[in-house]
């Protein structure tokens, strides 16, 4: 018997007399609880996959809230940074990657540089926006993922940034169409965007370099 | 010491006049500063984002091929990203090992990188520029900004203290300015949502511009691209939105230090910045035209 079995069945145990409840009421009971346990196995599963991920030493929160009384963005967040630690601990998968707050973290590293258990809060965040992709759990209304795409798109492409370009695309896939236009003619007339895209050697060297990362995440879980 | 120069892509967009001052005031004081052939994006907030190993990859590329030579920085983002790149490889074999993979060679995780007011500050010595300086400022009062990610997180860019760096603040005041003390040197400015979260950028540059303003600065200097741009670029939204009136020119600390060394406003790419600051310069430096 599993250690998880066994810690069901023990659970099961303590519920009450079998008998009271007629037959097959037992079998009912340890398969709930041990539904129970499963979940909270995949909670702690989920926890550890994190926690792997960013190496965030995520255990030795003790949620005194540090994070988040530095950062820019709790007081506009759907839940706050300490909260948003103790639901990976808690497992509560849905809430976490589908929360506005990791795509309006602006990586600022205040909370990783304050927290004095040293949790690392923002590489925590950047493991849960990956795996919230992955899982197709991402909040609706941020471009953020989008943003990115098309950026390192242009990186992959290009070897550097061409604003005009990222623009161009970032507009068309997000519909955000007027967004800025007016500052164009001024900052062309000022010279803050390049009309031509960079030229970098390197093309098919930069698109193996791409390739092999993406292969290697990949391979991992 | 032999340093190469990783521009970094903001300096040959956006922040065009940043790279600019940066050439001319490294010529006015004698530092060579070649620029690092084909050095590629550092993959910034999208690649950390989005995949480990790329954000890791991208920044050792570049380092791999400084052959040995200390990466000289002038975009506090890109700093962050090759300090970090640094870091987790020098610490972790496995790292090491995938980046090595990934990029085609292997890179130890030990090409030096310093941030331009790191040479400036340590290298080449305030006593030596103050030494240069041929327009006092000494009229000019202006805070220092130093965003996020020169200074966060402190184990892995060792910049200075993290929560109140003077790096700048003494360079500011080695050339004859005032730098005025305030709270917000380290405050965020909602940097990488500059283009997909503008009301989180005018809300957070906002303050900054506020408190610069209650610190009684004329001007705002800073040390990063994108921290420039919104507080320069957005001024004029944010003005809008909250029903404030600024008018505070947002200048690269490079420009500042090029009026200081006589360097003439066209070189220094002054006429790149929003918030006009002619009244400014004509006011307080008595540069007319």
């Amino acid at each position: 018997m599993s250690h998880r079995n066994q810690l069901a069945a023990q659970l099961a145990g303590r519920v009450g007399p079998a008998d009271a409840r007629g037959p097959g009421a037992d079998d009912a009971r340890a398969r709930r609880v041990s539904r129970a346990a499963a979940l909270s196995d995949r909670g702690a599963d989920f926890a550890a996959a994190v926690d792997a991920a960013s190496a965030a030493n995520l255990a030795a929160c003790l949620q005194c809230a540090k994070c988040t009384s530095g950062c820019p963005v709790a007081a506009r967040a759907d839940i706050r940074p300490h909260e948003l630690v103790r639901l990976v601990q808690l497992g509560q998968l849905d809430e976490v990657l589908g929360s506005r707050l990791i795509w309006q973290c602006t990586s600022c590293q205040t909370c990783t540089t304050r927290c004095p258990q040293k949790v690392d809060i923002a590489a925590m965040n950047d493991a849960l926006r990956r795996l919230s992709r992955t899982r197709a759990k991402v909040c609706a209304g941020t471009t953020v993922p989008t943003f990115n795409d098309i950026f390192l798109r242009t990186i992959r492409r290009l070897g550097r940034m061409y604003e005009m370009g990222l623009m161009a695309s970032y507009k068309l896939r997000t519909l955000r169409l007027m967004e800025d236009v007016g500052k164009l003619p001024m900052m062309l007339k000022k010279r803050k965007l390049a009309l031509l895209p960079p030229l970098v050697r390197g093309r098919a060297e930069r698109k193996r370099l791409f390739e092999r990362c993406r292969q290697a995440g990949d391979r991992k879980p | 010491m032999s340093y190469v120069f990783y521009p970094g892509c903001s300096l040959e967009g956006t922040a065009r006049d940043f790279g600019l001052s940066t050439v001319a005031v490294v010529r006015a004081l004698g530092i060579d500063l070649p620029e690092l052939p084909d050095w590629t994006c550092c993959g910034s907030t999208a690649a950390h984002q989005s995949d480990p190993l790329l954000a890791l990859a991208l920044p050792a590329k570049n380092l791999a091929s400084a052959a040995g030579r200390t990466v000289a920085v002038c975009c506090a983002a890109c700093y962050s990203r090759l300090k970090t790149a640094n870091h987790e490889i020098a610490r972790n074999a496995a790292t090491r090992r995938r980046v090595a993979e990934a990029i085609g060679r292997d890179y130890d995780g030990r090409t030096p990188v310093a941030h331009l007011l790191e040479i400036l500050v340590r290298d080449v010595g305030l006593k030596k520029i103050a030494e240069r300086v041929k327009r006092p400022l000494k009229d000019l009062r202006v805070v220092c900004y130093y965003g996020c990610l020169l200074s966060r997180p402190p184990e892995v860019t060792k910049f200075d203290d993290p929560e109140n760096p003077t790096l700048m603040d003494r360079l500011m005041e080695a050339v004859g300015a005032t730098a005025v003390d305030w709270p917000h040197k380290t405050e965020c400015c909602g940097a990488s949502y500059s283009i997909t979260d503008v009301d989180t950028v005018l809300a957070l540059s906002r303050e900054i511009l506020a408190m610069a303003r209650a610190a009684g600065a004329d001007a705002i200097v800073t040390a990063c691209p994108l921290c420039q741009l919104n507080l320069d670029l957005r001024q004029k939204d944010i003005e809008a939105k909250f029903g404030e009136s600024f008018d505070l020119p947002v200048f690269h600390f490079t420009q500042i230090l090029g009026l200081a060394l006589g360097i003439a406003p066209r070189e220094l790419g002054l006429g790149s910045l929003v918030v006009d600051p002619a009244p400014l310069l004509a006011a307080r430096v008595g540069m007319t035209g």
